[in-house]
């Protein structure tokens, strides 16, 4: 649990990142000079708000840090919050940062031949087993999952598996390997997620938070 | 298994052994908790751990089949029916009042605490067999009634060492009222229910964009509805200025009266609102409540208003011990005093007497005090004098 009164952020590292830190500035938030060097190994870090510290932990990990109350609050993709389903996690504000889409896609080849309405079946290459699952067994087809890392695009091509289900933003990665877009599960975007205890527990505190993210979200869109 | 032999400590999952003296901490705050509850009225009534299936199942529309899933089975050999072990106790005491005590005076307070089964532990709440402890105020309609749980729940929290507990109010039925005039499937309720349950303002807003026409004004107000919560104080301004049915006006101003109450009574109680929240929530009728504390990751326990299946109003709460034990500091080292082998017989009782937790010395030993240390006492009788074997010592049985 958060020492003292402070509030614990989780920011997610990578290309997210990147994305969100104009928001997090509108808002406010200023970190310490070491979270912007690449060299330091520091994983937890001040901000210019002695009340609130920052931690940077990869981006799956975001929801679960948060669901269990060690952060108070951070940022995931809706696809991670999809993924774990986390039920003490709320996901009060969009913020529009990071779209992109989780879809289905395949071998050129193979799409030309299937209908993906007889499918009963499918073997599918992912790093949300759980999503894909419950995505498919929704249209009543039975998903086997093999949990990947990165790479996923790599599977049908080795005979891992004939079907992905990955993030796709321009398209590009997937077409160099060959593959074509079946269907779209979800368009995603970052979201200010909250651990469901703080939020009751610290009601103000955080309840400013999110103003201050709503207007920042708010600000940005005027300015673009 | 690779191993044919079992480690003999490694129990099934979600179930442990509690030591010292984190068992005697339990025992401890159980009894706070029913002294707590007994001081309001509210009597004891102790259902069995195992009765048949159907009871405990019991109706749809309050709360029945819930946990249905969550339920272990047995054949019962003796009457070849099969029976269940409770998974919750609210049902059973339920079932108390409208059977066996059905000609008792209304209101009738009941309260119960006892273990409770589940065949699945949750992520946060990985126990399977955990207490609960709760009452049930039964034939109640009024808003008084709503009010006294929640104070009750708070004195009785406060009582087992929860200083300073958040009591989440909820209105289930609010959303129920608001929709009851939309036009829109149930897997479309459905969907939103979850969009709502995770404060999804933008699933939400998806949701009722699609199905603009049917939702209309209710949409707006969903929109609203799904950031409105935080502390009483700020939340209940922002639902005034939403344009509500009727039948959710009504609502409103019950969770208002309610809130008005709880704070006559313990003003300095951190009370917060979620009007939206309806996990858990799908039987409650009326106002609800949800029991948090800083630094536990899960909750203390929930409540609120129901019908039961005789029909009657009722509302009742339950506390979870695994999650109120989180929430209490490591209990201090009970002081004990060694009694060496040899003692004068009527040293022990005069000592216990005078609050003293005493341990004898079984055979005699070189070095009493020795002895007394590796015993983990605190204290050492000696030739008729009290030697304080920690720094800390000092005179024990006052600090109890």
């Amino acid at each position: 649990m958060s020492q003292d009164d402070k509030l614990i952020l989780a920011l997610p590292k990578g290309r997210i990142l990147a994305e969100v830190m104009p928001i997090l500035h509108r808002a406010g938030i200023a970190p310490e000079a070491s979270f912007d060097d690449p060299n330091s190994r520091a994983l937890r870090f001040t901000t210019s708000d002695p009340r609130l510290d920052i931690i940077r932990v990869r981006s799956f990990d975001v929801a679960t840090f948060v669901a269990f109350g060690a952060a108070d609050f951070g940022v995931a993709g809706n696809d991670v919050v999809m993924e774990f389903d986390y039920p003490e996690l709320y996901a009060p504000l969009d913020l529009e940062a990071g779209k992109c889409r989780l879809v289905v896609a395949a071998p050129e080849a193979l799409v030309a031949v299937e209908d993906p309405a007889q499918w009963s079946h499918v073997r599918v290459a992912t790093k949300y087993p759980n999503l894909t699952q419950r995505y498919f067994a929704q249209r009543g087809v039975q998903a086997e999952c093999i949990k990947l890392n990165g790479a996923i695009e790599l599977a049908p091509m080795l005979g891992l598996c004939r079907r992905i289900v990955d993030l796709v933003s321009t398209g590009a990665t997937l077409k160099s390997n060959g593959l074509v877009e079946i269907e779209t599960i979800t368009d995603v975007s970052s979201r200010l997620v909250v651990n469901r205890a703080a939020l009751k527990t610290r009601a103000t505190a955080l309840g400013a938070w999110i103003g201050r993210f709503r207007s920042a979200v708010e600000g940005g869109r005027d300015a673009a | 298994m690779s191993s044919d032999i079992e480690n003999r400590a490694l129990l099934p999952s979600g179930l442990n052994d509690l030591l010292p003296p984190r068992a005697a901490q339990e025992a401890g705050t159980v009894s706070a908790l029913t002294d707590a509850f007994a001081a309001f009225g509210y009597e004891q009534v102790k259902p069995p751990l195992v009765e048949f299936e159907t009871t405990l199942i019991g109706a749809a529309e309050n709360g029945g089949g819930s946990l249905a899933g969550q339920m272990f089975r047995l054949m019962d050999p003796a009457s070849q029916r099969m029976m269940a072990v409770r998974a919750d106790i609210t049902l059973q005491v339920a079932r108390i009042a409208e059977t066996r005590l059905r000609d008792t005076a209304r209101p009738l307070r009941l309260s119960y605490a006892g273990e409770v089964l589940r065949v699945r532990g949750s992520q946060l709440r990985p126990e399977r067999l955990f207490a609960q402890a709760g009452v049930e105020l039964i034939g109640a309609a009024d808003v008084s009634a709503d009010i006294e749980v929640v104070v009750l729940a708070a004195e009785a929290l406060a009582a087992a060492g929860i200083a300073a507990p958040t009591i989440d109010l909820n209105s289930p039925a609010l959303v129920a009222h608001l929709l009851a005039d939309v036009g829109v499937e149930d897997a479309v309720v459905a969907q939103l229910r979850v969009a709502l349950d995770h404060k999804d303002a933008a699933s939400v807003r998806d949701i009722t964009r699609t199905h603009g026409v049917a939702f209309g004004a209710a949409a707006r107000v969903l929109d609203e509805l799904v950031s409105a919560s935080g502390t009483a104080e700020d939340v209940l301004p922002k639902l005034h200025a939403l344009e509500l049915p009727d039948s959710a006006s009504a609502e409103l101003a019950r969770l208002e009266a309610v809130v008005t109450g709880v704070r006559a009574a313990r003003a300095e109680l951190s009370l917060t609102l979620d009007p939206v929240e309806y996990r858990g929530f799908e039987y409650h009728t009326g106002v609800s409540f949800t029991v948090f504390a800083a630094g536990v990751r899960g909750e203390l326990g929930r409540g609120g208003r129901y019908i039961t299946t005789a029909g009657e109003a009722a509302t009742g709460f339950s506390l979870y011990l695994d999650s109120i034990m989180r929430a209490l500091p490591e209990p201090s080292v009970a002081q004990k005093m060694y009694v060496p082998f040899g003692a004068p017989a009527a040293i022990a009782g005069q000592l216990r007497a005078d609050d003293w937790i005493t341990v004898a010395g079984l055979a005699p030993e070189e070095d009493a005090r020795a002895e007394a240390l590796r015993l983990s006492c605190s204290h050492c009788w000696h030739n008729g004098e009290i030697l304080s074997l920690s720094d800390r010592g000092g005179n024990a049985p006052a600090e109890k």
